[in-house]
């Protein structure tokens, strides 16, 4: 990550202050990564991190158990219908995503929120330093309509090599951005057919709602995004601005 | 060869204008406060250049905000709000408005590299602002590292090796 390094710019100086090395300073290289590798990558993230959440949950439910268990904690109200019989229900029964059981189904969207947060916190982190990368050359936001279309424009085309399709307003702070062909779920599909495939993607598209909403937070926009797909591969986040802005 | 221009101080203000780091190169130690008194009347004649401009789009760069004793002022903001002023030893040679901008981009480019790193700032995760506490700590001596690393640049235009590390 460090901005320097040993490559001399060959240009000669223009003046007697702007050095080879100033020069080096303020406008490093490009590091590229590979197109394809980044695609698989990604792909790959998205099943390690539910992985490494169940693990994570799981480990703090023994712990809350323990506690409880010995008298540290009190011991849970009387189970809300969202999560009935949680406790007795053994963890370890692998269940297929399609089980209509609604206890299980309550515990598998358990861990997939867990999931889901790590992978918005994520994009956050990244929406957030890209924006700040992109923003380097270009001259102060005139106003809110300006920082959307740079988003749609500059930030969708370093991260996904297009530009958003459609964007369209309520001119009252709710954005709505269109995307026909998302690169993140272009190439996703499921042996069971349609819903299920749709129901997939939801999860790979947590990570590009947290790049937006980190990168308008960069901005000094705290707004709510919100992904939606009705069919693969079209996209839409809307994307709700708090009043005043 | 005409002599370097001497950088006396940088400072970085959030776009909460807190501040979160103010570095000075002069030789004495107790014109630090100095400089912190410089950045806040900065930021007051930044408020009114980017206000003052108002509707239409300005550049980053500011150019002269003012000129003190002995130092000149120049001051840069980022599109994300973020300010940085540099304080520059007044002296008789010719200042280039596109030499400080290379400054400020260099400078801009430090920021950036420090702030992309994950592991400095998800401890002190609330909105933003709370990032200036934990500046002075250990952690963020890379970041202090480049900033001196610029301002060696500066001092020294003869010098064309960069040093490693």
């Amino acid at each position: 990550m460090s901005a320097r390094n040993s490559i001399q710019i060959s240009s000669k100086p223009a003046s007697s202050l702007v050095t080879p090395s100033l020069a080096a300073l303020a406008d490093p290289p490009m590091r590229y990564v590979d197109g394809a590798m980044m695609d698989y990558f990604l792909i790959e993230v998205v099943n390690t991190l539910r992985e490494s959440s169940a693990v994570a949950t799981a480990r703090s439910k023994r712990i809350e158990k323990e506690m409880i268990d010995a008298g540290l904690l009190p011991s849970p109200q009387p189970p809300v219908p969202a999560l009935p019989l949680k406790p007795e229900n053994p963890r370890d029964s692998t269940v297929s995503l399609n089980s209509k059981t609604s206890g299980k189904v309550a515990v598998i969207d358990d861990e997939e929120e867990a999931v889901r947060t790590r992978l918005e916190t994520i994009g956050m982190h990244v929406g957030a330093n890209f924006a700040e990368r992109l923003c380097r050359d270009r001259s102060l936001f005139a106003e809110t309509l300006d920082v959307i279309k740079f988003i749609c424009k500059d930030v969708w085309t370093a991260c996904w090599d297009k530009q958003v399709d459609n964007l369209r307003t309520n001119h009252r702070g709710v954005y709505v951005l269109q995307d026909n062909a998302f690169k993140t779920i272009s190439r996703l599909s499921s042996w069971e057919g349609r819903p299920e495939a749709i129901r997939r993607a939801k999860l790979y598209v947590a990570m590009p709602a947290g790049i937006i909403k980190g990168a308008l937070q960069r901005l000094g926009y705290n707004a709510v995004v919100t992904p939606e797909i009705n069919s693969l591969p079209q996209c839409t986040f809307q994307v709700k601005l708090p009043k005043g802005s | 060869m005409p002599p370097g221009l001497r950088v006396n101080a940088v400072a970085f203000i959030s776009a909460q204008n807190h501040p979160i780091i103010v570095r000075t190169f002069s030789a004495q130690d107790e014109t630090t406060i100095k400089y912190h008194y410089i950045a806040h009347t900065s930021l007051d004649v930044i408020e009114e250049r980017v206000n003052a401009a108002g509707g239409k789009s300005t550049d980053c760069y500011l150019g002269l905000l003012y000129a003190m004793e002995d130092v000149a002022v120049y001051g840069y903001i980022t599109p994300l709000k973020v300010k940085i002023v540099l304080a520059l030893a007044l002296s008789d040679s010719v200042v280039r408005d596109v030499e400080i901008n290379m400054i400020f981009k260099a400078l801009h480019m430090a920021y950036y590299s420090s702030i992309s790193n994950p592991f400095l700032t998800h401890n002190d995760d609330s909105v933003d602002g709370s990032r200036t506490l934990t500046v002075g700590s250990t952690k963020w001596k890379n970041f202090r590292r480049r900033i001196d690393e610029i301002a060696r640049v500066v001092g020294n235009p003869t010098s064309t090796s960069i040093g490693g590390g």
